[in-house]
């Protein structure tokens, strides 16, 4: 049987609810850990991305496929971010496991942490959509055109939002250099 | 770090930083069993509309038909015989009022239980 996402939005647009659920597990946590560096806060992220499953859901029977079910799920999963308007406030992820860097001594290591901890900071303090469009750039790897069709956007406004993002976390990073001189 | 060394550090720190967290299985689990629950009414599109009253079954179901028949007849037979016709021959109302003191009856509530006469 084929099991591919848009075969499984067929059965799903004629209620197929086993066919849901088995989309909703392959999907829902990569939604999750996107809800989650966009919203930077897991109680949100989790309401986002169950939300957005019950999106899948009642809009099946309307799902026209014209562009990659990820794709449209992305947006959907994004744009209930951006939506958001009661925010808890945004923490910051901890840092991934580190590779060892046998270059970096100890308190080499706990300066660049600790300046990752900023660039956090930063990234929490950027407005939403450059938030959005820096995340999915760089941590998913799309590309600008993926991420216009994403944001409902321009490839160009993407790449005036990713401009002014990185502009705004330099002038962020650039004070607490001053700071510390 | 310096200001020049800054573009190359927060390329690499972005990478870094925004890549998917690994999965939260406790949540991932939660979500899905709260998604395992009743599902809410799905939207249908309404250019289906037509679609749905073209497969209408329009053939006759003779059980309704002949149904219908028997109380269509019934009634025809109720009717001609007039078996209703003493409904109508009642006895005079047990409280008519003549058309003098039509005007003094008041239906007031009483005081107490608030019921009507």
């Amino acid at each position: 049987m084929d099991d591919s996402d848009e075969a499984l939005m067929a059965r799903i647009a004629r209620g197929d609810e086993a066919a849901f659920r088995a989309l909703a597990s392959r999907h829902l946590p990569v939604m999750l850990g996107l809800a989650r560096r966009i919203l930077g806060n897991a109680a949100d992220a989790e309401d986002v991305a169950q939300e957005a499953m019950l999106r899948v859901w009642t809009h099946a029977p309307r799902w026209q496929p014209l562009a990659l079910f990820r794709t449209w799920l992305t947006r959907v999963t994004v744009n209930l971010c951006l939506d958001r308007k009661r925010r808890a406030p945004w923490v910051a992820l901890e840092v991934v496991g580190d590779i060892a860097d046998p270059a970096l001594g100890a308190g080499e290591k706990a300066e660049r942490d600790e300046r990752e901890r900023l660039v956090a900071a930063a990234i929490g303090a950027l407005p939403e959509r450059q938030r959005a469009a820096i995340v999915l750039t760089y941590g998913d790897g799309m590309s600008n055109a993926q991420v216009a069709e994403i944001l409902d956007a321009s490839v160009s406004a993407v790449e005036t939002l990713l401009v002014r993002g990185k502009r705004n976390l330099r002038r962020a990073l650039e004070r607490v250099i001053d700071e510390d001189k | 770090m310096d200001k020049e060394q800054l573009p190359e550090f927060l390329e690499s720190a972005l990478k870094r930083l925004t890549q998917a967290p690994p999965a939260d299985a406790v949540a991932v689990e939660r979500a899905l069993k709260r998604l395992s629950g009743p599902l809410p009414r799905q939207k249908r599109p309404l250019w289906r509309l037509p679609g749905v009253l073209l497969d209408w079954q329009f053939a006759l179901a003779w059980p309704r038909v002949a149904a219908l028949a028997c109380c269509a007849a019934l009634g025809f037979v109720i009717g001609i015989a007039g078996v209703d016709r003493h409904f109508d021959r009642g006895g005079p109302p047990s409280a008519a009022a003549s058309g003098t003191d039509i005007g003094s009856i008041v239906f007031e509530p009483e005081p107490l239980t608030g019921a009507r006469p």
